[in-house]
């Protein structure tokens, strides 16, 4: 494999919008190319991460049709469906290319549309990610997922609501510092306790929003991008599967697919946990952001939420988790959020955070999850 | 087994599971290949439909069309042959669930459409 980088970056604010969602990962596209110094006509393929939009849009065929907005036709373009893993899946599969020797210069991106439909829609139509024989006709909805893996937790590891509302807090601290952010007012532990309850021990404040947004990334060969100081580079990608039931899942407390990707990525690497300096990871539920902290090495099984409840995973602390805020407050347009992700870490390991600036940070991790945990992409950047 | 004929049990409630005839392994919805050992080879294996319950929730903000039922509760239920399911939690008051209560098949009948559930053991 030839070396990767990533040399351009763009996110739209997140949010609702009056916009498509192809107009929306236009909008983060363009930003991506400026950055990168780059015409449109250098792109060689497009990789686009968009997960509802036969539902809230009626729209199919996602990837011709976010390269015609953009005005680009001819290259390769292909739409990826993984749950909220969607464009960082898409990522893996554009690195694979590049790195195959295929293309020089793909772009990577995702756009979701979710606000133009009422809550009992949307509910419903993330649901389609669990299974459509065994799980959705019984009820079962993305929160509960996540409520069945936190009473699994609690039971096992003395997890408590406590905790979780720990990571909704410093979360919505860290928005404030991210202008693209949905959320940008902190929230108390209290007001997270006695906010409604979604399914139990889930409360509204534990669940990350529906949003609006765009992402984009654009991904070099190491000859195009040797020469660019701001480039930052892909130390590894790997993705991996879990059981898609509920049932077959051995210990709902863990998060399999996170604990393989991970191990790959940091054989790819060639780095451990203990090098990482700045993490963005999938925080859908609170709950999710304390077991992903688990899987990906960062603090023992069981210490998630003793992490989270002491600081040390805040902005200053061990390993900041989720500068930008995270799903829960940056929000979470789910086809684009991967791309975001990946975003996020390159502008930190950049140097060109802002307030939200991880000090010195070398090291980068982006972790995004699949729907009912059955997929987890997870890749690790660095700059030189 | 057919998932008509496992959904046709089930109306019936009978939980059926199946047997690898090489490992003796079973399995829940059934699969093509063995997960354990990975031969193709299946045999019917009734289960007792006795559990209990390894996680739990109580969904209050539902889908569309499960609005008028919430709140419900959905468990996944660790059966007492070794597998899991997920199914809704019937006829148990919501704040007596609790993970290791013991729970029964009762299959949940809506017209033509057969759902997983469990009852008071």
């Amino acid at each position: 494999m030839r070396r990767v980088a990533v040399i351009g970056v763009g996110v739209t604010k997140f949010g609702r919008h009056d916009r498509s969602s192809g107009e929306l990962f236009a909008e983060a596209a363009v930003e991506a190319l400026a950055d990168a110094e780059l015409e449109p006509s250098a792109i060689q393929a497009l990789y686009y991460g968009n997960v509802v939009g036969g539902e809230t849009e009626k729209q199919l065929h996602c990837g011709p049709q976010a390269a015609s907005i953009l005005g680009i036709t001819g290259v390769p373009t292909t739409r990826f469906e993984t749950a909220c893993a969607s464009s960082h899946a898409a990522f893996r599969h554009a690195v694979m290319e590049v790195g195959a020797g295929i293309s020089d210069i793909v772009m990577v991106g995702g756009g979701e549309r979710v606000l133009n439909v009422p809550t009992e829609d949307s509910t419903e139509y993330f649901a389609y990610a669990s299974d459509a024989i065994w799980e959705q006709p019984l009820g079962l909805t993305f929160p509960g997922v996540f409520a069945l893996v936190a009473r699994a937790h609690m039971h096992k590891h003395g997890t408590t609501e406590e905790q979780m509302a720990a990571v909704a807090v410093k979360n919505h601290r860290h928005g404030t510092l991210n202008p693209k952010a949905q959320f940008r007012k902190e929230i108390t532990l209290e007001q997270v306790m006695t906010s409604a309850k979604v399914a139990d021990p889930l409360k509204l404040y534990d669940c990350c929003p529906f949003s609006d947004g765009g992402a984009a990334v654009i991904l070099a060969s190491e000859d195009v991008a040797r020469s660019r100081k701001r480039a930052v580079w892909v130390l590894g990608s790997s993705a991996a599967s879990d059981w898609m039931l509920i049932g077959d899942k051995p210990d709902l407390s863990r998060v399999l697919a996170t604990e393989r990707a991970a191990a790959a990525a940091y054989r790819q690497a060639g780095l451990g946990p203990q090098d990482v300096d700045v993490v963005e990871l999938h925080d859908c539920f609170t709950i999710a952001e304390i077991v992903a902290t688990e899987g990906l090495g960062l603090f023992e099984p069981g210490m998630g939420g003793v992490a989270a409840e002491k600081g040390w995973t805040s902005l200053g602390g061990k390993v900041p988790v989720n500068p930008s805020g995270g799903l829960k407050a940056k929000g979470h347009p789910i086809g684009a959020t991967g791309a975001a992700q990946v975003a996020e870490i390159v502008t930190q390991l950049r140097g060109e955070a802002g307030p939200r600036q991880v000090g010195g940070a070398k090291t980068g991790l982006v972790h995004t999850l699949g729907g009912n945990t059955a997929t987890v992409v997870v890749s690790v950047l660095g700059r030189e | 087994m057919t998932l008509k004929s496992f959904f046709e049990g089930a109306r019936d409630g009978r939980l059926t599971a199946v047997r690898c005839t090489a490992c003796g392994g079973l399995a829940i919805p059934p699969k093509e290949f063995c997960p354990a050992c990975g031969k193709r080879g299946w045999q019917a294996a009734p289960l007792s439909g006795s559990g209990t319950i390894a996680s739990y929730t109580v969904i209050r903000v539902a889908p569309r069309k499960f609005a008028p039922e919430a709140p419900y509760a959905l468990a996944q239920v660790r059966l007492a042959e070794g597998v899991s399911i997920l199914g809704r939690i019937v006829d148990v008051p919501l704040d007596r669930l609790a993970i290791g209560l013991a729970v029964k098949f009762h299959p949940l009948v809506r017209g033509d459409q057969t759902g997983i559930a469990f009852g008071p053991a």
